[in-house]
C-alpha cells in the first residue's frame, strides 16, 4: 500500500457512495492506509554500509561493460570501450565485466543503477568529487559540511548504544591529499560526536575497542573503579550538575562500556570461522566488509568501508589500467557477494542499505563531461603500442554504476542506460548524488527537509533540501 | 424508532425536553460558527475538489456538538434513572439519544469528508477519526437497544443498553478530546497550566501594540510605521524563506508591498481591514498538523505574532512606502561611545567592576565572594599562558603579602610574551583559519601566516595595526584575505574575494555575510549587492553579481558595508583599495570593530561573550555601557590586547565564583543572566600541555612545526616542551575539539563525547605518554605517598582529601608499580576537576 496517499487525488477520483461505504467501514484496508499519513516517512531500512571505490571506477570496466576490444600492437585508442571481456549475470540481459562473476551471481538481490551523473566541477579532481559524493555539497562551503554517515548519527544515533553510529573502516589519512580526505571525513557544523570512529586497518580494528595494548581487562576495570571513586570524592563534585561534567561523565561511562562489552568482539575478525575469513580476506577492503558484516549484526547504524584513495593508486588508474583492474576486481568480487549473501543469510539484509559506488568514471579518451575542455589530461597515444596505455586512464563523469542491496531496495532490478558508442554516457533515468543521498535518508525514514540553523542559516540534508529520493528505486 | 419519538412528544416532559433541545441546537451552530470564523472562511481557496464536499466537510466541527452534548446529557440524564427505567425523564432520554446517534454517525461521515479533503495528518487524527466512529456506531447500538427495551419491552437488555451507552458517552468524550486537540493543537489545555511541559507561561509580549490596542481611533502615522515594522520582521524571520524575492512558493511574497497585497496563486491574502476574511490569517491560524498550516517549516507563530498580524490587518494593514526603508532587524550602532563611568565604590575601581556592579542592581544581585587563592590563580595561568600553575608557584603566591598581588601576577604572566603568544596561537588559528596542514596547501591555494600572528602576539601589536595587516597584508600575513583556492569551478559565493570578503566580516565585525553573498538576506537587511560591493574591495576586477551561483549580468560599485566609514576608490588598484579599505575599518569611530574584539576576548575569559554569539554583534548586551565603554577604553589605550585581558582578570567580576550551565544550549540564549563565569572545558592545547607539565610530554621536540626559538638570538628556556598550539593537528588534539581550519572558527565545544572519551581510555598517544611518565616517577619518586601528593599538587594545584588519599593509597601501596601509577595519573587526568576551567 503506497503510504503517500494523496487524499485529495484520492478524493477526487472516488464517487460519494463509495466514501459513504467507506465511512461506513467497508473497504477498511485502504481506508485505514488513507488515515494513517504520518508526517514522518516509515523506515524502511535501519543501517547503512557503503561500500567505496575511492578514485574513479571504470564503468566500462565493471558493472557496464562494452564491446570488448582485444590488446594488440597498434591498436586504434578510439575503438577501445572495454578492455575485459562480459559475462551473463543473475539479472536478464544484463552482463558484467570479467572478473565480477560473484557479483554478478547476487543482482537478483539487488539494483544495478547504471545512469550515475558526478558533478561537473570544472576540474576533474578526486578530493573535491569525493567530498561531494560524501557531503551531497560542493566544495568550499562556508560551514564545514557533514559526511552523510554524520548526518545519520545525528539524525538517529547508534542502533546499539555501544555501537558507534559512524564508523570508517579503511582510510588512513597520512597518505597524499589526506588533508583534502580530512574535509570531508567530518561532522562538521553537527559536531564531533557525530564524526566518524575511524579504523584505517580492519586487521588491527580490535585495538580501538579493546582496554589499552597491554593492560588486562581485571586492571582496565580496576582504573575505572579507581577514577569512579576519585570522581566522588572531587571537590568539584560540589558544583552539582554542569553539562561539562555530565558529558564528561557519560562519555567515559560509554567508552568503558564499549571497551568491556560483548559486541565489541565484533571488531575482532579472527573470530571468523576460517572458510568465511577466507573468502573476504582479499586484502584491507575485503576484511573491511567482513567487519561491516559483523558489525551490522551487532547494530551499528552506518559504516563506510573504502578500497582506500590514495592518489595513483587503488581505481585511481591513470596508466595500466586493464592489469590494474583485475587486482581491484579480485580485491571486491568475493568480498562483496560473500557480504550481500551473509546479510541475506542471517536477515539483516531487508533492513540494511548496502551501496557501492565511486567519485566517478573513468574513459580512455574522454575527460570529465563530452565536449568539456578540461585540463591535466591523462596522456593516451591514437595507438596503443605499450600494455600499459591500454586502460581507463581519464576520468569521466557523465556516466557511472552504482550497486544497491537491501533495505527496501528492488531485487532484480537495473535502472538506467548508458551509450553503447563512445561517449558511453548516460542516455536514460540519469541520477545525481543529491538523490542517492535523498533515497538514503527516505529509506532510513529521515525527512527530505531535515535540516539545522547554522550561523542562522538553514543548513538541509541535501542543498536547499531539494534532493528527492528516487522511488523507482525501492521495492 | 419514528414511533419513539413520536411518543416522546405526545408526553408533556417529553416536549419540555424536547423545547429545551431544539433550543440548544439552534443556538450551537451559531456559536460555533462564530468561534471557527477564522479558520473557515465560505470562499474556497483551492481550485482542487467538489465545492460540495468541501463545504459538506466543513460543518463537521458545528454538527459534532449534537451528539457530543446530547449524548453526554442522556448519559447524565440516564444516571438519574438507575432506580427506575421508566422515570419520568425517560422520554427525553429517548429522543436525546435518537437525534444524537444519527447526528453521530453524520458527523462520522463529515468529519472523513474534511479530514481527506483539508489533508489533516498525524496520529492525533487518526486517534480522532476512529474513536469517532468507533462512537457512532456506538451511538447506533445504544439506539437499537433502546428501541427494543423501550418498544419491545424486552427488559432483559436494559444492562446492555445502560452499559454501550456509557462507552458511547466516554467514546465521544475522547473524540472531542481529540478533535479540540486538532484544532486548537495538542498542547492547547496544558499550555495554561503550570508545571505541564507546554506550559508556554505567562505570554512575554515582546510587542508593545497592546497599548495601542484599546485605541478605536486612527493609528497616527508613526503607530502605523511602528507597527508595520514589527509586523514585516515577524514575516521576516519566519516566511521570507519560501516567500520572498528568493524562492516565491505559491507565488506569494511577502518582502514587498506591491506583491505581499497582491497575494499569491489563489488571490489576495490580506483584505485590509478584515482579518477574518484574511487567507495569511486563516493559514497561520490552521493547526499545526495541518497541511495548509503556515509557516510551514518553522515553528508556529507565537499568539502574540498572531495577534499582531490580525490587529494589524484590522486596523487596514497600514504599509507605508517610507517602511520599506525602515530596519526590521536589530541593528547594533556602529559608532563609537563611551558612556559616563558610574562613580568608584569603596570596594570597586576597576571600570568594569563599575559596570558590572550597575547590572547587579538592576537586577536586585549582590556580589559574591571572590574565588580563593588557588582558584584565582590557576585561571589566570590558564586563561593568560595556557599553563597550569606548578606548587612552587603557588606557593610563592600564597606567601606574597602585597596587597595587589593578583594584579601583580597578572602583569608577570601577561610579561611573559612567549607563553602569552603560544597559548593565545590557538585562538587566532581558529578565527584566522591557520593551520600548519589543511586543504589547499598542496595546491599553492593557501597561504599560512604563521610566523606573522606568533610575532604579532608575541610583541603584542596594537589590534588596529594587526587587523590593517590582515586586510592590506605583506607577504607574511596575506594568506588570511587570500582564502583557500580549490581547483576546479566553484560556487560564485566562494570565489576567494568573496571568502575575503566574508571572513573579514565575521572575524573583525561580528558580522555574517554568508547569507547576502549568495542572496538577499532574510536575517538582516544587508543585500546581495551589499556583500559584492563589499567584496569588489578584495577583487582585482569587478565582480559580476551571481544570485545562488546565476550570474545576473549586473555588477555592484566598491564599498564598505557602512557609508560612514568613508569610501574607496574603485578605480585604484587592489592594493590600495584594500589599503584604504583597512584604514577606514580600523578608525576609531568604527566602534563596531572594538566591541566585537572587547566580546571576543571577554567571551574567551568569561565563557561568554557581553554579546552572543560572538558572530553577531546586532544581537543585544546584557550590558551596553560595559561592552561600549571597555571598547572606548580599548580605543584610548591604544588598541592594547594585553591591556583589555589586564582589565578583566583584574577585575572583581572575573573573580566571582563561576557558573555552571546545565543545558549548553542556554548559554547563547538572549535572555541569558550574567553572575560570573561560565566554568569551561580546556582547549584541547591546554589539556595536551597540562598533561605535559605534570606528567611527561605529549608531544615529542620533532614534532614543533612552529619553533619561535629558531634563529633567535636568545635560548629557549629550560622549560620548553613541545606546545600542542605548535604541532600539526592530529587525532588526539581533533578528538579533543581543535577544529579543522578549513573556515573560520570562533569557538569549540565544551561538551565531552564518546569519540573523546575512547580516544582518552585506550587511544596510543596518552597511554604512552602516561605509561612513560609512570615509569620516571617511579624511579624519581619510589614511594606511593609521595607520589600522589605530587600528583595532586602538580594537577590540581591542592592537596589530596583524607579519603582521596586513602582510594590512591590502596591502588598504589608503599612501592608502586609502573602500572599502579599509571592509572592514578590517568584517573586524575581525566577528573573534571583537572579538565575544567572553574
Amino acid at each position: 500500500m503506497k503510504t503517500n496517499w494523496n487524499r485529495r487525488e484520492f478524493l477526487k477520483n472516488t464517487s460519494a457512495a463509495t466514501l459513504a461505504a467507506m465511512a461506513a467501514g467497508a473497504p477498511m484496508t485502504s481506508f485505514l492506509a488513507a488515515c494513517n499519513r504520518k508526517k514522518t516517512v516509515d523506515a524502511k531500512a535501519d543501517a547503512v554500509i557503503l561500500l567505496w571505490m575511492a578514485g574513479g571506477m571504470a564503468h566500462t570496466e565493471t558493472f557496464d561493460p562494452k564491446k570488448y576490444t582485444v590488446f594488440e600492437k597498434g591498436l586504434d585508442s578510439n575503438r577501445v570501450l572495454s578492455t575485459f571481456p562480459s559475462f551473463p549475470t543473475a539479472l536478464d540481459g544484463i552482463s558484467f565485466s570479467e572478473g565480477l562473476q560473484s557479483i554478478g551471481k547476487v543482482m537478483d538481490k539487488g539494483t544495478l543503477i547504471r545512469s550515475y551523473v558526478a558533478a561537473d566541477l570544472g576540474h576533474i579532481l578526486h578530493s573535491r568529487h569525493q567530498y561531494h559524493w560524501h557531503t551531497g555539497y560542493e566544495p568550499p562551503q562556508t560551514v564545514a559540511a557533514p559526511h552523510i554517515g554524520a548526518w545519520i548519527a545525528k539524525e538517529l544515533g547508534p542502533v546499539n548504544p555501544v555501537i558507534p553510529a559512524f564508523i570508517d573502516i579503511g582510510q588512513r589519512f597520512t597518505v597524499g591529499e589526506g588533508e583534502e580526505l580530512k574535509a570531508f571525513h567530518t561532522a562538521g557544523f553537527l559536531g564531533n560526536e557525530y564524526g566518524p570512529f575511524l579504523i584505517p586497518d580492519p586487521s588491527s580494528g580490535l585495538d580501538s575497542v579493546r582496554p589499552p595494548v597491554g593492560m588486562s581487562s581485571k586492571r582496565f576495570e580496576k582504573r575505572n573503579q579507581l577514577y569512579n571513586d576519585l570522581i566522588s570524592h572531587s571537590p568539584v563534585g560540589e558544583f552539582g550538575s554542569d553539562y561539562q561534567k555530565e558529558s564528561l561523565k557519560t562519555s567515559m561511562e560509554q567508552a568503558y562500556i564499549l571497551l568491556n562489552s560483548p559486541e565489541a568482539q565484533a571488531f575482532d575478525l579472527s573470530q571468523e570461522p576460517k572458510e568465511i575469513y577466507d573468502v573476504y580476506n582479499t586484502g584491507k577492503f575485503g576484511l573491511g566488509c567482513l567487519m561491516a558484516r559483523r558489525l551490522t549484526q551487532q547494530g551499528a547504524r552506518f559504516i563506510s568501508v573504502t578500497t582506500e584513495y590514495e592518489p595513483f593508486m587503488g581505481w585511481d588508474t591513470h596508466d595500466n589500467g586493464h592489469t590494474r583492474l583485475k587486482d581491484m576486481k579480485k580485491q571486491i568480487d568475493g568480498p562483496v557477494a560473500q557480504l550481500i549473501k551473509d546479510l541475506e543469510r542471517t536477515g539483516h539484509l531487508a533492513r540494511t542499505i548496502v551501496i557501492l559506488a565511486s567519485e566517478f568514471s573513468r574513459d580512455m579518451l574522454m575527460e570529465g563531461r563530452p565536449g568539456a575542455k578540461v585540463k591535466d589530461q591523462v596522456d593516451q597515444p591514437d595507438v596503443i603500442t605499450d600494455l600499459k596505455n591500454y586502460g581507463m586512464h581519464r576520468h569521466f563523469t557523465d556516466g557511472g554504476s552504482i550497486l544497491m542491496f537491501g533495505g527496501g531496495i528492488k531485487k532484480g532490478n537495473a535502472y538506467g542506460k548508458t551509450a553503447d558508442e563512445r561517449p558511453c554516457k548516460t542516455i536514460e533515468k540519469p541520477i545525481k548524488i543529491d538523490q542517492i543521498h535523498q533515497t538514503i535518508y527516505h529509506a532510513l525514514g529521515i525527512l527530505g527537509d531535515a535540516h539545522y540553523v547554522v550561523e542562522e542559516r538553514p543548513f538541509y540534508t541535501t542543498p536547499d533540501g531539494l534532493g528527492k529520493p528516487v522511488m523507482a528505486l525501492f521495492a | 424508532m419514528i414511533k419513539t419519538i413520536k411518543n416522546v412528544f405526545s408526553t408533556r416532559e417529553g416536549s419540555i425536553i424536547t423545547v429545551l433541545i431544539l433550543l440548544m441546537c439552534s443556538v450551537n451552530p451559531l456559536l460555533v460558527v462564530d468561534g471557527y470564523a477564522q479558520s473557515l472562511p465560505i470562499a474556497p481557496t483551492e481550485t482542487e475538489g467538489f465545492w460540495l464536499w468541501k463545504l459538506l466537510g466543513r460543518l463537521h466541527p458545528s454538527v459534532v456538538h449534537f451528539p457530543v452534548s446530547l449524548l453526554l446529557f442522556a448519559a447524565l440524564l440516564e444516571l438519574f434513572t438507575l432506580k427506575n427505567f421508566n422515570s419520568k425523564l425517560r422520554p427525553g432520554i429517548n429522543v436525546l439519544i435518537a437525534i444524537g446517534a444519527l447526528s453521530a454517525v453524520v458527523a462520522a461521515i463529515l468529519g472523513y469528508l474534511l479530514s481527506s479533503q483539508e489533508a489533516y495528518g498525524g496520529d492525533i487524527l487518526a486517534i480522532h477519526q476512529w474513536t469517532g466512529i468507533a462512537t457512532a456506531c456506538l451511538g447506533a447500538i445504544t439506539s437499537f437497544f433502546l428501541y427494543r427495551v423501550a418498544q419491545r419491552n424486552q427488559l432483559n437488555l436494559v444492562k446492555a443498553y445502560r452499559s454501550v451507552l456509557f462507552f458511547t458517552a466516554t467514546g465521544v468524550s475522547v473524540a472531542g478530546h481529540f478533535g479540540g486537540s486538532l484544532t486548537h493543537g495538542s498542547d492547547y489545555l496544558t499550555s495554561v497550566i503550570p508545571g505541564s511541559d507546554d506550559y508556554q507561561g505567562e505570554s512575554k509580549s515582546t510587542f508593545s501594540f497592546t497599548s495601542l490596542k484599546g485605541d478605536t481611533a486612527r493609528l497616527t502615522p508613526e503607530q502605523e510605521m511602528e507597527i508595520n515594522g514589527q509586523v514585516r520582521a515577524v514575516f521576516a524571520h519566519n516566511c521570507y524563506s519560501c516567500h520572498s524575492a528568493e524562492k516565491t512558493k505559491g507565488d506569494l511574497r511577502l518582502d514587498k508591498k506591491r506583491l505581499a497585497f497582491k497575494g499569491g496563486k489563489s488571490g489576495p491574502v490580506i483584505i485590509p481591514g478584515n482579518p477574518g476574511k484574511s487567507e495569511l490569517v486563516r493559514r497561520i491560524t490552521l493547526p499545526r498538523n495541518h497541511k495548509e498550516a503556515m509557516p510551514s517549516k518553522e515553528k508556529k507563530l507565537t499568539e502574540d505574532e498572531i495577534a499582531l498580524i490580525s490587529f494589524w490587518i484590522e486596523k487596514g494593514a497600514p504599509w507605508s512606502d517610507a517602511a520599506d526603508q525602515k530596519s526590521i532587524f536589530r541593528v547594533a550602532k556602529l559608532a563609537h561611545r563611551v558612556p559616563p563611568l558610574p562613580p568608584a565604590t569603596n570596594n570597586l575601581q576597576n571600570p568594569a567592576d563599575l559596570w558590572v556592579n550597575e547590572y547587579f542592581k538592576k537586577k536586585q544581585v549582590s556580589w559574591p565572594e571572590a574565588v580563593d587563592e588557588r582558584t584565582y590563580l590557576r585561571r589566570i595561568y590558564l586563561d593568560i599562558i595556557g599553563l597550569l600553575p606548578t606548587p612552587a608557584e603557588l606557593e610563592s603566591f600564597a606567601a606574597d603579602n602585597r596587597p595587589d598581588k593578583r594584579a601583580r601576577w597578572v602583569r608577570q604572566l601577561l610579561n611573559r610574551n612567549d607563553d602569552y603568544a603560544t597559548h593565545w596561537f590557538s585562538f587566532w588559528n581558529d578565527a584566522l583559519r591557520n593551520d600548519y596542514t589543511g586543504t589547499g596547501y598542496i595546491t599553492k591555494g593557501r597561504f599560512d601566516i604563521t610566523n606573522w600572528l606568533y610575532k604579532s602576539l608575541k610583541y603584542n601589536k596594537p589590534y588596529n595595526q594587526f587587523v590593517k595587516e590582515l586586510i592590506s597584508p605583506n607577504v607574511e600575513s596575506k594568506g588570511f584575505i587570500s582564502g583557500i583556492k580549490w581547483r576546479g569551478t566553484i560556487n560564485a559565493s566562494q570565489r576567494t574575494e568573496m571568502q575575503a570578503a566574508q571572513n573579514v566580516a565575521q572575524v573583525f565585525l561580528g558580522l555574517n555575510l554568508k547569507c547576502a553573498s549568495c542572496h538577499d538576506s532574510f536575517i538582516s537587511d544587508w543585500k546581495l549587492a551589499d556583500a559584492y560591493a563589499f567584496a569588489n574591495i578584495f577583487a582585482d576586477t569587478t565582480l559580476e553579481i551571481n544570485r545562488c551561483d546565476k550570474p545576473t549580468g549586473k555588477f555592484a560599485n566598491t564599498r564598505i558595508l557602512w557609508q560612514e566609514l568613508g569610501s574607496i576608490d574603485s578605480t585604484a588598484p587592489t592594493a590600495k583599495k584594500l589599503q584604504q579599505l583597512a584604514e577606514n575599518l580600523t578608525q576609531p569611530k568604527n566602534g563596531r570593530l572594538y566591541r566585537t574584539i572587547v566580546n571576543r576576548i571577554w567571551a574567551q575569559m568569561m565563557g561568554r561573550g557581553i554579546v552572543e554569539p560572538v558572530d553577531a554583534m546586532d544581537n543585544e548586551p546584557w550590558s551596553q555601557d560595559l561592552l561600549d565603554w571597555m571598547a572606548a577604553d580599548f580605543v584610548k589605550g591604544n588598541y592594547n590586547l594585553k591591556e583589555l585581558i589586564y582589565l578583566i582578570a583584574t577585575s572583581q567580576t572575573y573573580q566571582l565564583p563561576s557558573v555552571g550551565i546545565k543545558d549548553a544550549n542556554k548559554i547563547i540564549a538572549q535572555d541569558y543572566q550574567f553572575a560570573g563565569m561560565l566554568r569551561r572545558r580546556m582547549f584541547a592545547e591546554q589539556f595536551a600541555d597540562a598533561v605535559s607539565r605534570v606528567i611527561e610530554p605529549v608531544f615529542p621536540d620533532s614534532a614543533v612545526q612552529y619553533n619561535p626559538y629558531k634563529n633567535a638570538a636568545v635560548e629557549p628556556p629550560q622549560s620548553f616542551f613541545a606546545r600542542a598550539s605548535l604541532v600539526k593537528n592530529n587525532g588526539f588534539l581533533a578528538a579533543l575539539g581543535r577544529p579543522n581550519r578549513e573556515t573560520v572558527s570562533t569557538g569549540r565545544d565544551s561538551r565531552a563525547n564518546l569519540l573523546q572519551a575512547l580516544e582518552l581510555t585506550n587511544g596510543d598517544r596518552l597511554n604512552e605518554v602516561l605509561k612513560r611518565g609512570a615509569e620516571n616517577w617511579q624511579k624519581k619518586y619510589e614511594k606511593g605517598d609521595v607520589i600522589i601528593k605530587e600528583i595532586y599538587g602538580k594537577a590540581l594545584n591542592r592537596h589530596p582529601s583524607p579519603k582521596e588519599f586513602k582510594v590512591a593509597n590502596a591502588l598504589l601501596g608503599e612501592s608502586p608499580s609502573p602500572e599502579a601509577i599509571q592509572d592514578l595519573f590517568w584517573a586524575i587526568v581525566l577528573l573534571p576537576e583537572f579538565q575544567l576551567i572553574y
